[in-house]
Order: structure tokens, then sequence, then C-alpha cells
């Protein structure tokens, strides 16, 4: 058995992913769409504000809620402003108004999952 | 007061049409240029592209063009050039491409490295010439372009 | 050519590796300096039930008090600073108040009272702070931080008496108070009968638990805190656990038009992982007492090699570990991730947001 060791290592500045949490409010509340038709959405979006090269950048989608059409999405740390502002900007999905709200932003994906903002206690 | 920075692109435009040359203009090329900023960098290029952006010198007999831009966003212009097919004037569509040559920080820097560029053109194409009626022609045409120069100068201080 | 655009906050993550007896280690004051902790999450791969001493772990969790529109001259009365604060170690945080927009307050166990505050606040209380750390310039937020353990805040002294009428007559703070509190040996807690006079719940941790199947792992190899060949790294290692936790699905979609997440490699499948998680107000020591148990279940060969124990904070506390300050920006994420492995060589990694001092 090798000898226990302590090694410390600090890691500055390096997220290469940063997540966002993401949903969609549309204006006619029982519209449905899949996770095929997000991901176009939010194309669409980087296309009109930074035109072909922006729509070219790479985003996951990690997951999506299709009945609260929340969405967890993971993007290189140099284009979060650009997803960012894009789906700030995006105004219309097929003709009718909608509108991104951004609910969590970090580097780590964990802390998406423990949201103490979301802690409800009903008394 | 500090300098506003700008960057000026030396750029040729390559006709395939050489007579359709003389149809250039600035306003039609700064329209191509927006329109190419626009469909590869978007809202975002286009807005960076409106301040500051202006097309300065267009020679239709040579092809050569200084675009002037801040120095911020000249990488998005810089960028967008290639994707430039064609340009349209007067409805008609011109189809060409443009290369960069040289960025500079000043007119005055472009137009030294333009001197240097075409005698570099010159002394590469001379050795081409294989006879020496050729060669004349050459000279000839180098000569006669340079007393234009000299007459237009005695033409400008007669008016003077 | 968007230079501009690609800048993102700052972020720290300290990465620590160690055996649990070594002398260096200090898994236990990371413990105990972090405060305020609002969800645990435990995955132990390997197996189809938790072994039943971590259930009963994991379920014994103390409950904690909500404690209605308490004005906060409350907590200095002398009945309240002789059962809780001088006694044993009190947690207490206010309740859905956001430390960017709002006052935020806190009561540590060190017998520190934080009010994190906004400026017309501060003015009008007169009482000494700090201008905040991350908006000095102007300040809009201003830190006050009162040492109730010290002499002169004893009840009738001069501090106290300063205290009570800034909270009194100058400005009445009130809030929603998380509370909870932790005697040493069988003492029960007296806050209900000491607040009764106030509307009060108690509230149980919430407890839930998910089972998951033939879900592939990453590779852990413990001398490999960096990230070797065969190892994954922390920061991947994390981004796996909160892949599973946010409920990723690791299926091979073929085309990756959605996304092309995929579990690091080198990877190994198992059968069955349980993944169990409990949110609440938590306290440290019942953490300390979780992690006695997993350093006894870990040494259970039937288990995976290793376990993964996430403690996320508050995001809205105004203190992230021990009395550093905690801002929020854009996420206020504060939370630490132990790995245990099974010849107890354990990692540690922490984790904070842009606005917070480096971990300890």
């Amino acid at each position: 058995m090798q000898p226990a060791v302590f090694e410390r290592v600090v890691v500055k500045n390096s997220p290469v992913y940063q997540y966002m949490k993401v949903s969609l409010v549309l204006e006619q509340a029982q519209t449905k769409l899949t996770a095929v038709e997000l991901k176009h959405l939010i194309t669409t979006g980087l296309k009109s504000l930074y035109g072909e090269v922006g729509a070219a950048f790479p985003f996951d989608l990690l997951t999506f809620e299709e009945d609260t059409l929340t969405a967890v999405l993971r993007v290189y740390s140099r284009g979060l402003v650009r997803l960012w502002s894009s789906i700030t900007l995006l105004g219309f999905f097929q003709q009718q108004r909608c509108a991104f709200r951004v609910l969590q932003v970090s580097p780590y994906l964990l802390a998406l999952t423990g949201n103490s903002r979301d802690l409800a206690l009903d008394s | 007061m500090v300098r506003v920075k700008s960057r000026y692109l030396l750029c040729e435009i390559h006709v395939s049409d050489p007579s359709k040359l003389l149809l250039l203009e600035d306003r039609a090329i700064t329209a191509a240029v927006k329109d190419a900023v626009t469909s590869a960098h978007g809202d975002y290029g286009a807005a960076q592209c409106s301040i500051g952006f202006s097309v300065k010198y267009v020679n239709a007999h040579t092809g050569i063009l200084f675009l002037r831009c801040p120095k911020s966003s000249y990488r998005l212009i810089w960028s967008a050039l290639p994707f430039i097919t064609s340009v349209e004037r007067k409805g008609r569509r011109i189809s060409c491409f443009l290369s960069c040559l040289h960025v500079g920080g000043t007119i005055r820097t472009c137009q030294k490295f333009l001197i240097r560029y075409n005698t570099q053109q010159l002394h590469r194409m001379l050795p081409k010439c294989k006879t020496q009626e050729e060669k004349d022609q050459v000279r000839r045409a180098i000569l006669s372009s340079s007393t234009y120069m000299l007459k237009g100068k005695e033409h400008k201080e007669e008016r003077d | 050519m968007f230079k501009q655009l690609e800048k993102t906050p700052r972020t720290v993550l300290v990465c620590e590796r160690s055996h649990l007896d070594h002398e260096k280690a200090r898994l236990g004051t990371h413990v105990e300096q972090h405060f305020f902790n609002h969800k645990v999450s435990l995955l132990v791969p390997g197996c189809d039930r938790l072994p039943a001493e971590l259930d009963a772990a994991l379920n014994s969790m103390r409950s904690f008090l909500l404690v209605r529109n308490l004005p906060l001259s409350q907590l200095l009365e002398k009945e309240f600073l002789d059962q809780a604060v001088y006694k044993g170690s009190t947690y207490g945080l206010s309740y859905q108040t956001r430390i960017d927009e709002d006052n935020c307050y806190a009561l540590l166990p060190n017998g520190k009272l934080v009010l994190s505050v906004d400026k017309d606040t501060y003015e009008t209380l007169g009482l000494e702070g700090k201008p905040s750390q991350y908006q000095r310039r102007p300040a809009g937020r201003y830190v006050v931080s009162v040492d109730l353990k010290d002499r002169t805040m004893s009840p009738g002294g001069k501090g106290h008496q300063r205290v009570v009428k800034a909270l009194t007559e100058h400005t009445p703070l009130s809030c929603d108070l998380l509370l909870s509190q932790h005697l040493p040996g069988d003492e029960s807690p007296a806050l209900q009968s000491l607040l009764s006079n106030h509307k009060l719940s108690e509230h149980r941790p919430r407890v839930s638990s998910h089972v998951m199947t033939s879900l592939p792992c990453p590779t852990l190899v413990t001398s490999h805190l960096q990230g070797e060949q065969q190892s994954c790294d922390p920061q991947s290692f994390l981004e796996w656990l909160g892949a599973v936790d946010a409920g990723v699905t690791f299926e091979d979609q073929s085309d990756g038009y959605l996304s092309t997440y995929e579990c690091p490699q080198p990877q190994t499948v198992v059968d069955a992982a349980v993944r169990c998680s409990v949110t609440g107000l938590l306290l440290p020591e019942d953490i300390y007492h979780l992690l006695d148990v997993l350093r006894r279940s870990v040494l259970e060969p039937k288990l995976a090699p290793w376990l993964a124990l996430t403690v996320h904070g508050f995001q809205d506390s105004p203190v992230s570990w021990g009395t550093a300050e905690h801002g929020f920006l854009s996420g206020g994420e504060n939370f630490y991730t132990l790995v245990l492995f099974q010849n107890l060589d354990y990692w540690i990694c922490m984790a904070t947001g842009p606005h917070d001092a480096c971990p300890p």
C-alpha cells in the first residue's frame, strides 16, 4: 500500500463549459414543442443576431421538460455571452410571441440541480 | 485628445469581365460589404459596421480599394470580405471577388505598401516578356502613364 | 474576433486529495465551516438499495423551524442569548430573501449575527459595517457583523443596548427565519418554546431517492487528481455527477443534433446505482455524522470502488465558508463534492461562484 499523501490543486478561471437553465414562455400556453424544435429556435435566434458564424457555434441541449418548457443548455464558456444575448432578444416562435427566462447560469452543472431559491416550505 | 483609431484595408477587386471594372463605385461596394457582414455576423456585425465604416478610395482602372473601419471591429469586416461574390450596380450584377492585400493603421502606410507591391508585380512580370517588342510595350505603357501624371500635374498648375 | 464577448465571470475550484487518517486532512473543518447547507445528494454505484445504516442516517437529519415575521431584535433578548447563542450552536438564515436584491440575515453558530443590507437600510440602521467586497464603488450593499458572544454584547452592555436600539427604534428589521440548533449531549433544543409567541412551523428535510440501472460511470484513480489518461479529472467528474443529478440521458444519440455530451472515457457500466438527496436546512453536524456512516459503509466489498457525496450551500446566504462574504452575480453557487474511495482515500472538490472568497 502506498503512503497517504496530501495534495491540493486550485483551478482558477478555466471552466470549459457554462450551463444555463432556461424556460420558454409562450403567448399561448397550450402550445407544445419538442426538444428539436427548441434547439432549432435557439439556433435561429443566434443566426439573426450573430449571423452564420454565430449559428455555427456549438451548444448542447442536455435536458428538456416538455410540460414546463424548461431546458438545460451547455455551451463553451467563450460563447456564453453570445448565446445569452441571442435568446434574450428572441421574440417569436412560429408567429407567436415568446420569451426566454434565464433561471440560472453556472460553470458547474451540479449547481443547477441544487437551487436553494426553489426551496418551498408550505406551512 | 485621443485619436480615434481605425484600420484601413487595402483590397484588390477581381472582376471576371475586365470591361465591367469601370462600372464600380464606392456606394455599390459599401452596400456589398455591408450585406456580406450582415449575413456572416448578423445584426451584431451590421451594427458594428454601421459606425465608422466607409469606402475611402476606389480606383476603377486598377481595381484597388481602401476600406476604413474602426480598429475594434475590423476583424468582423475582414472576415466577411471573402464572402462577397458580386456587386450590384444600377440593377446589374457584376460578379467579382475581393482579396485583401494589406491592413494598415493609416492611409499612408497602405499607400507605401501599394507602391512596393506594384513594383514587385512589375519585377515579376517583366521577365515573363518573351520578345523585345513586348518589353518595349511595357516600358512605353509605364512611361505613358507617368508622363500622363506629369502632364496632369502641369495642367493643374496652369489652372491654378 | 469577439474578444469583449468572450469573457466570463471568474470561478475557483479547489480540489484536495488525501487519506481520511492523514494528519493534514482537513475534511472535518471543511464540513464544519460550511454552515448553511441546502441539499445533500449521495450517489452510491453498485447497489440497488442503500445499506440500512446509510438510509437511517439520511432519514435522521434533524428538522428545522421556519419562523414567520420574526423581528431581529428578538435574537438579542436575554433568554434567546442564554438558550441559543451561548449554548450549543444555532444556525439561522433568512428565508426567501435574495442576496442580490433584498436584505439577508444570518445567525452563525459561532455567535455572529451577519446582516447584509442595502445602502438605505444601512444608513438608517446606524451600526458599524463594511461596504460589500463585491459592490465597492459605489457601495450599494453593506455587511454588518455583530459578535453576540463578545463581552460588550452581553445583555445590558453598551454594545447590546446600541444594537437593540438600532433594531427596534431606528429600523425595525424583521424576516422569515429558518432556525435549527445543535446541542451537545442529549439535551433537546428549546427554540420552539422560546419563540412560541411567533407563528412558526417545523419542517422535516425532504428525502428522495432514485434507482438507476445500467449507468455508465467514469473510472477514477485515486492518485490522479490532475486527470491522467486512465482516469477522469475532477472537472469532468463533477460534470458527470451533475448530468446524473439533472437526469441527462446517456443513451447514444446517433445524430448528435441535440447534445454531444457523453460519459467521460474510460468508463464502466454499473448495473444499478442509487441516488439519494435530502433538502432543507441541514446542519454540518448531521453531515459529519453522515460522513462517519459513509466511512463504515464504503468498506463493504459489494459496492463500487467509490461513492460521491455532494453538499450544496444556500445561494443567498451572506457567508459561504467560515465568515467569508458571499455574493450572487450570476449563480451564487457554493458546494463541495466528496468522493470516498474504498481504501479511505478521498477527493474533495470545493467550488464557488464569482462573488466568493477562495474556499479554505
